[in-house]
């Protein structure tokens, strides 16, 4: 047993924020980011007996502070409180910036990376290091670290309900998700970190083990840059910020290690090789991936309560090959006044009538498979003047096309379950209420940014991996940097391409089997 | 004249290519503001001149008869967690809402945004809403969300859409990192295990 109290008050445990000198450490490995990537690859190199430091830009929030109010908590959470977005804005980026990283805020989705993904990094990206084979052990362990089972249809919220019945009245594919949860008390709440422990996030699972086997965690320490000279990282630069997480305290970091592990995931961990002069050519941050999502409303004459219940559970692949055309799958996403009242399109009067509408309304989006058509290059990460990073990520004309085809099936399915309306999420919504009249509503309507909300909960790339250093970032066997030797990014922002499901237990395997195999190799 | 590209415009973040669109910085007529709140609280991210415009516009955007200085008050909160150049796009982004000029140039007002009536504030967002100019719309999307965000987060209209989350369940969390793996199971009373 290990007492989740202990871990958090442990002396390894060290609040950045409350450093009374500036911090200068030493360690065999630093890993820069405590979420899927860093916290996996920590564990395991700790468990291998090395001495690791962990390093984490947001704060050390538990179970005490998840009050289900989004008030309290998504300034803790999230970057920017939420309101992190692409360049143009055109993209809302829901993204985790605490202890745990996005782990304590997603929705408990897990998926293993399809097999032919696998094998289409191999065969276009030139990923030599592994195949699907070689994850596998790796899933399995952390399938049963984390209790990952698969959720029966009778426990379905009736949000997830609706999209799984209204996929199979139209003979579609669908089915129940799998979970990182035990004994889920079905709060509703993930969103917002799980107030009793149920997700098993790295948070309270893989971290304490890290923890435990000896590593050493910083938080409230943000990593500025990595210092390079004779093709090796010699220490880290950062900055220790106040409690809140909002400015500097004044007092610095500087880390000297063997070895250096990034893991800040596909904005943060592109942003900091960058500052680091690091810029493989200008490779780092391109092929950035979001799964760009599209909403559609469902108002039923039922109560739906889609704030109740396992947020996301049940998801359609029925569309996710689809050719020369951009695939894309559906899923249902829970409901929060805060967040929700973002989604429901309008203001004043006529918003306040949608929101009236929740109880009986549910919600599901359509996310787009994007990476794997030559004309959907993703976006590319830069920087800030001051230093923060900028994801530039253009809609072209492939993806909006895609969008109004997944409007169009999102209706559809909606109806099919029981919907007596169906909206877009456009600023002007398409609103329909037979099957006959989807197309011309949609049609209709204006598919460019500021006209629809369009969101994001999924980065991938930015440092992607690939055995050919002219176009990729860090090495596939072992996610080393190519010409950096002791530098490796463990994280999403590795994929060379989106993965066509939720990443999480995507980068946890791959962070497994990376960290394992630099774990074996000679010190 | 130099083209304005779409990099242009990003490079210089959202507002800047608004600014630069309307030939910003070549000396745009301000007319006064009105004053909509006397006394502009302690703020963490906006400038009190900007703040009354974001009292403005909340009033419009969210319930009649919120508290829109508070709901502003909210917005600054939530911008104090971003970049400093996220705070400068909404500086800016607020000062074109009030500003008349390209008001009349694109709204037809010849008063700021705090001084037309509320039908004319309401004309106002109409236009950025519907606007050809993505920049105009994307701007008046970033100041609807984080309005209706700052106001949906605060209790007072959960009753109304029948939100009613539970609170306290904190005290039954589990404190065991290793709860729901094999091991645990097996560790459990037999009563106990699923």
């Amino acid at each position: 047993m290990t007492r989740l109290a202990s871990i958090r008050s442990s002396p390894r445990v060290v609040d950045g924020s409350a450093a009374a000198s500036d911090l200068e450490l030493g360690a065999d490995v630093c890993v820069i980011g405590t979420g899927a990537g860093g916290a996996v690859t920590a564990a395991v190199l700790a468990e291998a007996g090395l001495d690791v430091l962990l390093l984490e830009e947001g704060g050390y929030a538990t179970s005490d502070d998840f009050t289900m109010r989004e008030r309290d908590v998504v300034p803790k959470l999230y970057q920017e409180a939420e309101a992190r977005a692409t360049a143009d804005a055109g993209i809302a980026i829901l993204q985790g910036r605490a202890v745990g990283g996005t782990t304590v805020v997603n929705w408990t989705t897990c998926f293993r990376t399809p097999e032919d993904v696998v094998d289409h990094w191999a065969k276009r990206h030139e990923v030599g290091g592994f195949a699907y084979g070689d994850l596998v052990p790796h899933y399995e362990a952390i399938e049963r670290r984390l209790a990952i089972a698969k959720v029966e249809v009778e426990s379905l919220n009736a949000n997830n309900r609706a999209l799984y019945d209204g996929c199979k009245a139209l003979g579609w594919e669908a089915d129940t998700l799998r979970r990182n949860v035990y004994a889920c008390m079905q709060t509703g709440m993930c969103h917002l970190g799980c107030p009793v422990n149920a997700k098993r996030s790295m948070l309270v699972t893989i971290i304490p083990d890290a923890i435990d086997r000896g590593a050493r965690l910083v938080f409230r320490a943000r990593a500025d840059r990595l210092e390079v000279e004779r093709g090796a990282v010699q220490r880290l630069r950062g900055t220790l910020l106040d409690a809140g997480g909002r400015a500097p305290t004044g007092r610095t970091l500087s880390v000297r290690a063997r070895r250096f592990v990034v893991s800040g995931g596909a904005l943060n961990s592109p942003a900091l090789l960058l500052r680091s002069g690091l810029d493989s050519g200008g490779v780092v941050g391109t092929r950035t991936f979001v799964h760009p999502a599209l909403g559609s409303l469902a108002l039923y004459d039922r109560p739906i309560l889609p704030f109740e219940g396992a947020p996301q559970s049940a998801a359609s692949h029925h569309f996710a090959h689809r050719g020369d055309d951009v695939g894309f799958f559906m899923e249902a996403v829970p409901w929060y006044p805060g967040l929700g009242a973002t989604a429901v399109p309008g203001y004043g009067a006529p918003h306040l009538a949608l929101m009236r509408e929740a109880p009986r309304s549910a919600l599901h989006v359509a996310l787009l498979i994007d990476g794997f058509h030559d004309d959907v290059p993703g976006g590319r990460v830069t920087l800030r003047p001051s230093g923060a990073p900028l994801l530039d990520y253009p809609i072209v004309p492939r993806l909006w096309s895609a969008f109004r085809f997944a409007q169009k099936r999102m209706a559809e399915m909606q109806l099919a379950s029981g919907a007596r309306r169906a909206l877009s999420l456009h600023d002007r919504p398409a609103e329909v209420a037979g099957r006959e009249d989807i197309d011309a509503a949609v049609d209709a309507l204006r598919w460019e940014i500021g006209a629809v909300p369009v969101f994001t909960a999924h980065l991938m790339g930015g440092c992607r991996m690939g055995d050919d250093p002219a176009s990729s970032v860090v090495r596939s066997a072992d996610l080393r940097h190519h010409t950096v030797e002791n530098l490796h990014v463990i994280d999403g922002s590795v994929f060379p391409t989106s993965l066509g499901v939720n990443p999480q237990e995507s980068i946890y395997g791959l962070a497994r089997l990376a960290a394992t195999r630099i774990a074996g190799a000679p010190r | 004249m130099t083209p304005v590209t779409r990099r242009a415009i990003v490079q210089r973040g959202l507002l800047g290519g608004l600014l630069l669109l309307l030939g910003g910085g070549t000396g745009l007529a301000l007319l006064p503001s009105r004053k909509v709140v006397e006394t502009v609280p302690p703020l963490l991210a906006l400038t009190p001149s900007r703040f009354q415009v974001l009292v403005a516009f909340a009033a419009r955007a969210v319930p009649a008869g919120a508290d829109a200085v508070a709901v502003a008050l909210g917005v600054d909160r939530t911008l104090s967690y971003g970049s400093p150049e996220v705070r400068q796009d909404l500086d800016r982004l607020l000062g074109l809402f009030e500003n008349a000029l390209p008001g009349l140039l694109f709204d037809g007002r010849a008063l700021p945004f705090t001084r037309l009536s509320p039908e004319g504030q309401d004309a106002v967002l109409e236009s950025w809403r519907g606007s050809r100019l993505a920049l105009r719309r994307t701007g008046f999307q970033a100041l609807r969300k984080l309005c209706l965000a700052a106001y949906w987060v605060e209790e007072q209209g959960w009753p109304g859409v029948g939100y009613a989350p539970p609170s306290g369940l904190n005290r039954y969390a589990y404190d065991d990192s290793k709860v729901g793996t094999p091991e645990w199971i097996a560790a459990q009373p037999a009563e106990k295990r699923p």
